[in-house]
């Protein structure tokens, strides 16, 4: 082989490299599909419709409690709101930057913005560079204020509601907010001053080394 | 990182010449290194005794290709960034043979010209000359071939688009035809010689 090599000349030798390269390229594939954006309509359109790309504030607190690390929780609002509030642990990354943030392709990805339209781009913006593992923040951060900061007590009392609702005042004082036990809420909330990003991010620190890979969601 | 580079923003367009500068003169220095500096090289092409350029080109072609294939199937250049030209294939046609007539009559083409420029050939200064006064005819008279510039609108098209062909394969094929026009230039240049008696330069 070596000989076979030494023997030919030089013109030879960059004929075989490229003719190498020629057949090799018949199974390479297209190269449009290099750094173009793919996107599979199917698996969008089903996580979608199931819901499975979103996760519930309440789900989240209950994590952030329990000191779960096998997320990344991304902020996607401005630099100036973020440091105003944000959930525990998260991390800003404005939606602008997300398409050359370094977010790893193997973690858990959630996303929040004010509501659902911020995250919901930035999800399209992931999922369409073949990030697996992006969720969506269900109702955003008017959902985190409205069902943990400040719930809202139910109306219908039933015995479990209320002993749910004994649950979420417990997770409320946890994050710095304070169940409502009269009604009108929304207007409340204006007057409530929210908590300060210092009580809560003790937690921001939490070793990500380890990373357990969850299944579901 | 992406490449092209320009169009992902790594620098502007003041840079751009300046990195254009650095490129072209090293295009001009492997033209003259190429043989490409001297006008009997070129014109023998046309009467089959030196196929030089005919190898050079496609040598060159073969390595951009492969290069720009395989960079893109790695993801480093994006393809649909490139800028490809709008193909009108009669007037392209046409323009192909009035140009080839003054490669032949001149012995350069416009960039071999600036390369024997650069190198100081009195024959190349006034085929500049000539070719800047055809762009000036060209532009004057414009407005009457208009129509025909921009008949045959194909637009931006590529083999393997047209043909519906894998795009590897298409390169396959580009890199096949090489070889063969090296192998075919090669024994034509002997049969040549051969009968003009000549030793090609």
């Amino acid at each position: 082989m070596k000989k076979f090599w030494s023997n030919l000349s030089l013109n030879k030798k960059l004929a075989l490299i490229a003719a190498i390269l020629g057949v090799i390229a018949i199974f390479a594939g297209n190269p449009y599909g290099g750094t173009t954006l793919k996107v599979n309509e199917k698996d969008i359109a089903l996580s979608t419709v199931g819901n499975s790309d979103k996760i519930a504030v309440t789900d989240l607190a209950d994590w952030i409690i329990k000191n779960k690390s096998d997320f990344e929780l991304i902020d996607l609002r401005s630099e100036d709101k973020f440091n105003e509030y944000t959930i525990p642990g998260a991390r800003n990354i404005p939606l602008k930057q997300i398409p050359s943030s370094d977010l790893l392709r193997n973690q858990k990805i959630i996303l929040f913005s004010d509501d659902n339209i911020a995250a919901a781009q930035g999800w399209f913006i992931l999922k369409s560079k073949n990030y697996k593992g992006v969720y969506i923040l269900d109702g955003g951060l008017e959902a985190w204020k409205d069902k943990v900061l400040f719930p809202k007590a139910p109306s219908s009392g039933s015995k479990e509601d209320l002993a749910q609702f004994e649950k979420m005042k417990e997770v409320a004082k946890y994050f710095g907010g304070e169940a409502q036990t009269d009604g009108t809420v929304s207007e409340i909330k204006q007057q409530i001053k929210l908590p300060t990003p210092d009580v809560n991010t003790q937690k921001t620190t939490a070793p990500t080394g380890k990373k357990k890979k969850r299944e579901g969601c | 990182m992406n490449a092209p580079f320009y169009k992902f923003d790594y620098f502007n367009a003041d840079v751009s010449l300046i990195i254009a500068f650095v490129i072209g003169i090293a295009f001009g220095i492997a033209l003259e290194k190429g043989g490409f500096g001297k006008a009997t090289i070129l014109t023998s092409q046309f009467y089959f005794t030196n196929m030089r350029v005919l190898k050079v080109m496609f040598t060159a072609i073969v390595t951009a290709m492969l290069g720009l294939y395989f960079l893109s199937v790695m993801g480093f250049v994006d393809l649909s960034l490139v800028y490809l030209t709008p193909t009108n294939l009669l007037p392209m046609a046409v323009g192909g043979l009035v140009a080839g007539l003054g490669f032949i009559i001149g012995g350069y083409c416009p960039g071999t010209s600036m390369v024997a420029v650069a190198t100081g050939k009195l024959d190349a200064m006034v085929f500049v000359v000539g070719m800047i006064f055809g762009i000036f005819v060209f532009g004057e008279m414009f407005p009457a071939i208009e129509s025909f510039f921009n008949s045959s609108d194909m637009g931006t098209i590529t083999l393997p688009a047209y043909f519906n062909l894998p795009y590897g394969l298409v390169v396959f094929f580009v890199v096949l035809m090489a070889i063969g026009a090296f192998a075919a230039a090669e024994w034509g240049e002997k049969k040549m010689a051969a009968k003009t008696g000549k030793e090609i330069i």
